[in-house]
């Protein structure tokens, strides 16, 4: 990469400097007219388009940038408080957390889709079209015959090499952020890019080096418009890029292609895009060796999928085989079809720790026996499951042609469902059946009074229950068969049940940002966590489990049948960031990813952690711009967090050497 | 037969071959003053506390009835941290190999195996044979040794293992006995032995500065070792952290 580019981007971030505000009440606008939902949308986006400034940096091959900051609300507070009266509204109530069908587009240009398109979808098609002929006679002004040329082929028409279709990439990407809608994924990228990439290496375009400086000019695309597309936090945006994986014909896809990606990643060291790796029992160590390379730069990815499982998951929940072995990463970790999906894959999330809890305070005083304890748990997750299904129903999103133009219908309409806190749940229920149940040393009164004081009367069964009680990540079966109870309820509880819009639910095991909501108002639970104290993230222990090491926390974590919570959520290792200098260990770190795929786990996210650097970087951000760490689904800039996320990252468990 | 251990430390990355499993052998004849594992030096189990967090409020000092507790003057099953613990757990071989043994497919897989380290392996020879002998044929074995130990007791343990690590810190007999607390005759008398054994090892020197690592030492150490091979270890930066935990100075 370019330094001059880098630095104009990464470091000065100049570009961020030139923006404009909107600076206008559209919604208020737009009300005043009392113009339709589309109507809204399609003008906005017009608006937007003109409001740019084309804006191209001497040296970078892709462009495309934005020039207006955030974009202004269609609606007013008060059509949204109306729209909530009578539907649900997923979040920001933008389309969001999808993965489009650019290929199809990028292949024919815009033109030719027009023909087709809906008089919406047109105007917006035209508006795009006129914002590239501006950054079009900009190139030519600045001499800059090479972009000229390609944005005198697309968008109109279709990209007929791979610098084209990387641009046409851009541009709809682009096109889909103007639009409103967020976590806009990147999909199976290096299966849709590579005959373009093919045919321009086979004719001899590119040399290896030169196809990799293009893919690193185009990966830091994805980096400079990012801090405009806030989640939770910053960072979190949904930039997720699928490599490798079965293909539709049994083969593999892994190619050449991949692999410049991961390296153009490793080069340029950036939160975006996000990787992930499709993996299976077939996969060669030297693949993971690749994956590891990349895990020892410290972005947190790539993040495995184990396309055995996920696959075999997405069939069961009633997915066809060729969509299912197509299968791409949503925004964090939901396993999403692109081109035909409508899924809603984080429409809501249960709270295993909190229903344990109400389970027990209900069922214990009443003297059952264990096994009438667990039913009572699993009528619980039922309940809870029925009582959010019940609730969720009537989803209403703003209408987003840019993004159907990218899509093939809405084939898929399921919904998914966060599991949050499954470790602190199942060692909940773990320790009460080895305390209370088996040995009988710890009566109910007493669990309940430790409770309720958040332990303060009671120290000693605080030291019992958090530090010495069985724990899912020390591979102890008594914990583990828990957590299997927790997910087969959880899955069985979804089974066969089906949304308002003809689709079913799908069962997960992430957490998304619960593991800190969730937990803020729950009281000291029987797994030994204090009132308020956070959950593990996603599939992984509680916080302050002391674990024997990987080996175990793998084991611990794969004994249950993963196929049933496709609607993922990793397990996450970290690893203290020196383990990774010696050469030797980036082989053994591969063989422990290809066990934990051989053993049947779903989802892996490796971390190389530096803590030293983390708590300096609380003291003196200033010294820290650069530092990347891994939140529940996204990689972000360790500064640019709110401190309780910072927090979490630095409590978690941690293997050294 | 029974044993003492301090840990056992699972995806060790740097003692030896593969992915390893490696368990802390308790007590050492040694007490070398650069020591990284401090709690490994006395044979029988001791109190350990982490120095990191304490918040002071006194639980641990408050009488209690646990009689494993009694020996040590401080209730282990208090602390809200978990900073309180001991370091050294009595095992038998049989339960410390099932529990090895539990990742078997795995060692073997990647190429690694089980490590015996410590503290020193060679103070409890008989258990440690033992264990070896309960891991032949399962998993490939090795051993970290100081070397100091009877001939029986060397030859007995490192004909039982598949590599063996040996220490040689200082050459000069008075500087030795000054570092380590001991004589390093018994250890250049196995070292002559190992070489000519047959049985695969590395022998190791860690690069204590302006100890270890003055030229002339490392000169007189090369001689020893001969034609085999020879690992510089860097020092362990960390090691003064540990000492308080047991209770300690760090005196280097």
């Amino acid at each position: 990469m370019n330094e001059q580019l880098y630095r104009y981007y990464v470091i000065d971030r100049v570009h961020r400097g030139l923006r404009e505000a909107w600076g206008e009440d559209l919604a208020a606008r737009y009300a005043a007219e009392n113009l339709t939902p589309e109507e809204r949308m399609v003008r906005r986006f017009e608006e937007a388009c003109r409001r740019q400034t084309p804006a191209i940096h001497p040296l970078e091959q892709i462009v495309l940038r934005r020039t207006v900051k955030k974009l202004p609300d269609v609606l007013t507070e008060a059509e949204w408080a109306d729209i909530r009266k009578t539907h649900y509204v997923h979040e920001l109530g933008y389309v969001s957390n999808l993965s489009p069908d650019y290929e199809k587009t990028i292949a024919v240009g815009l033109l030719a889709r027009r023909e087709t398109a809906t008089d919406a979808q047109k105007r917006m098609i035209d508006a795009l079209v006129g914002f590239c002929d501006r950054y079009r006679d900009e190139a030519a002004r600045m001499g800059r015959d090479d972009v000229v040329a390609v944005l005198s082929r697309v968008p109109r028409y279709g990209a007929r090499n791979f610098r084209e279709a990387l641009q046409f990439f851009r541009i709809l990407h682009f096109a889909l952020w103007l639009e409103g809608d967020y976590h806009n994924t990147v999909g199976r990228f290096d299966q849709y890019m590579y005959p373009y990439f093919k045919r321009d290496m086979d004719a001899g375009v590119y040399t290896r080096e030169s196809a990799l400086e293009l893919v690193e000019d185009f990966f830091l695309s994805f980096n400079k418009d990012s801090d405009l597309y806030v989640g939770v936090q910053q960072g979190d945006n949904g930039q997720s890029m699928v490599l490798g994986g079965r293909l539709p014909d049994g083969g593999e896809g892994f190619n050449e292609l991949s692999e410049l990606c991961l390296e153009a990643s490793r080069n340029l060291k950036l939160i975006d895009p996000k990787i992930n790796l499709r993996v299976s029992k077939k996969t060669p160590l030297s693949l993971y060796e690749k994956g590891t390379e990349l895990t020892r730069v410290g972005l947190g990815f790539p993040q495995y999928s184990n396309d055995d499982v996920v696959i075999e998951g997405l069939k069961r929940l009633g997915y066809e085989e060729k969509d299912a072995v197509n299968y791409v990463v949503a925004a964090c970790w939901e396993f999403i079809i692109p081109g035909v999906g409508d899924d809603i894959a984080n429409i809501g999330a249960i709270n295993f720790p909190k229903l344990v809890d109400e389970v027990l305070r209900a069922y214990l005083p009443a003297g059952g026996d264990f096994d009438g304890l667990l039913d009572a748990v699993r009528a619980a997750i039922k309940r809870e499951c029925e009582r959010q299904m019940k609730d969720i129903r009537n989803v209403w999103f703003l209408p987003s042609p840019v993004m159907d133009l990218l899509r093939d219908g809405r084939k898929y309409r399921n919904f998914g469902l966060h599991g949050c806190g499954i470790a602190s749940a199942a060692d909940a229920l773990a320790a009460v059946k080895e305390y209370v149940f088996n040995k009988k040393s710890v009566t109910p009164a007493r669990l309940f009074a430790a409770l309720d004081s958040d332990w303060q009367c009671d120290p000693e069964l605080l030291h019992l229950l958090r530090y010495e009680a069985p724990k899912m990540g020390k591979n102890d079966d008594r914990a583990d068969r828990m957590g299997a109870v927790i997910l087969d309820a959880f899955a069985d509880a979804l089974e066969g049940q089906k949304n308002d819009v003809g689709g079913v639910w799908r069962a997960g095991t992430g957490t998304a940002m619960y593991y800190l909501w969730h937990a803020r108002d729950l009281g000291a639970t029987a797994d030994g966590r204090r009132r308020g104290e956070p959950f593990g993230t996603n599939y992984s222990p509680n916080l302050f489990t002391e674990i024997p090491g990987p080996l175990s926390d793998i084991e611990s974590f794969t004994k249950q049948d993963l196929t049933r919570t496709v609607n993922g959520g990793p397990l996450t290792l970290e690893f203290a960031a020196g383990i990774f200098d010696k050469p030797e260990s980036i082989r053994k770190v591969a063989m422990l990813i290809k066990h934990f795929v051989e053993r049947g786990g779903h989802q892996l996210q490796l971390n190389a952690v530096n803590l030293e650097a983390m708590r300096d970087a609380q003291a003196h951000p200033e010294r820290h711009q650069q530092l990347v760490v891994r939140i529940w689904g996204w990689s972000a800039y360790f500064v640019e967090l709110d401190k309780d996320f910072q927090d979490h990252v630095m409590a978690r468990q941690e293997y050294g050497v | 037969m029974n044993g003492v251990i301090f840990d056992i430390k699972e995806f060790a990355l740097n003692d030896g071959a593969g992915i390893r499993t490696t368990v802390f052998f308790k007590g050492c004849p040694l007490a070398c003053r650069w020591c990284h594992n401090p709690e490994g030096q006395k044979p029988e189990p001791e109190l350990y506390i982490k120095q990191n967090g304490c918040l002071d409020c006194g639980l641990c000092r408050r009488p209690c009835a646990h009689p494993e507790c009694q020996p040590f003057g401080r209730c282990l099953h208090i602390c809200p941290k978990n900073l309180v613990t001991v370091k050294g757990e009595v095992v038998s071989a049989e339960d410390l190999c099932a529990r090895v043994l539990r990742q078997e497919a795995f060692l073997r897989e990647a190429g690694g195996g089980v490590t015996l380290s410590g503290g020193e392996p060679l103070m409890q020879a008989d258990f440690a044979a033992e264990v070896l002998d309960r891991l032949a044929g399962r998993v490939h074995r090795a051993i970290e040794t100081s070397g100091y130990a009877g001939a029986d007791a060397f030859q007995k343990v490192a004909t039982r293992c598949d590599f063996v690590y040996m220490d040689l810190k200082l050459a000069d007999p008075a500087a030795h006995k000054k570092w380590t607390g001991v004589d390093n005759a018994p250890i250049l008398e196995n070292a002559a032995w190992l070489k000519k054994s047959g049985i695969p090892h590395t022998f190791r020197t860690p690069l204590i500065p302006g100890v270890v690592d003055t030229a002339e030492n490392l000169a007189a150490i090369e001689k020893i070792v001969g034609g085999s091979p020879w690992e510089k270890l860097p020092y362990n930066k960390l090691a003064p952290a540990k000492y308080k935990c047991v209770g300690r100075e760090w005196t280097l």
